[in-house]
């Protein structure tokens, strides 16, 4: 009998050989779960842009009420001095 | 594809778990019986088993249905168990075949009697002698009944290549079986 043919009987017995069983389902669904990329919602992203949006607004609308009080920026800021008493 | 198969990939796609696990369940006996040709190790094989179907998980998107699912399994199974004698080739693992009292009741056993389990082993340990692609070749022709056809599919080779390499791989397991002295050992000369 020649080396080769000596193979192909031994397995031709060795594919009648029992296979372990391991049930693997539950430790797939684990694993896979731990190692699925947590999905970004975009509710929470929305609701933050919004508030942002909310924010900017009134600080807008409250610069523009106060830029009204002040004639010019400039002056406001140098006029106080003269009416310091130096000494 | 079977009905059942298609029903379940597309519910495992919307996130539905149950289905998943049914194609597992549905599968993993076949998937098993293909990795346990590439460790004898049961935990080992285990771990195998399941990174196959987690990694089918996350490439279910690309299963286009052309061909059965257990064909498709099969594919990723073959490439994770190559993937998994890589890197053990990497870190030169001697093997050794089954000891000598193995053989001699495989010798003094008729064909009918030969126990499936010590044929395995012995088939087994001969082949991981081989480089990772010669032994490929062969596990899957000598356990798996496969053609060169189906090897190139499953592996994505050319058929020429795996014709090649099938004659290489035969040639070395050759060269060891005589330097092992096999037939002598199995008591198979005659």
């Amino acid at each position: 009998m020649d080396a080769l043919e000596a193979l192909v009987r031994l397995a031709r017995k060795a594919r009648e050989e029992p296979i372990p069983i391991f049930n693997v389902a539950d430790r797939v669904r684990l694993r896979i779960r731990s190692e699925r990329p947590a999905s970004v919602t975009l509710i929470p992203l929305g609701l933050f842009g919004g508030l942002s949006a909310v924010a900017a607004s009134i600080t807008l609308f409250m610069a523009i009420e106060f830029w009204k009080y002040v004639s010019s920026p400039v002056m406001e800021l140098v006029a106080p001095l003269p009416e310091i008493r130096l000494w | 594809m079977e009905n059942t198969d298609w029903s379940d990939v597309s519910a495992s796609l919307t996130g539905d778990d149950a289905a998943y696990s049914r194609i597992v369940r549905r599968y993993e006996r076949a998937i098993t019986g293909l990795l346990w040709r590439f460790t004898r190790d049961p935990a080992q094989c285990e771990e195998l088993v399941q990174q196959v179907f987690v990694d089918a998980y996350f490439s279910l998107k690309t299963y286009r249905g052309d061909a059965p699912l257990l064909h498709w399994l099969r594919k990723i199974a073959t490439r994770t168990g190559y993937r998994y004698w890589r890197e053990k080739t990497r870190e030169s693992v001697e093997t050794t075949l089954p000891d000598s009292d193995v053989l001699e009741q495989i010798a003094a056993a008729q064909d009918d009697e030969i126990d499936p389990t010590e044929a395995a082993a012995v088939l087994q340990g001969l082949l991981a002698r081989l480089p990772a692609d010669d032994r490929l070749v062969l596990t899957l022709m000598y356990f798996d009944e496969c053609s060169t056809l189906e090897i190139a599919e499953r592996m994505g080779w050319s058929r020429a290549k795996v014709k090649t390499q099938a004659l290489r791989a035969r040639r070395r397991i050759k060269e060891i079986a005589e330097r092992e002295h096999l037939l002598e050992k199995l008591g198979w000369t005659l």
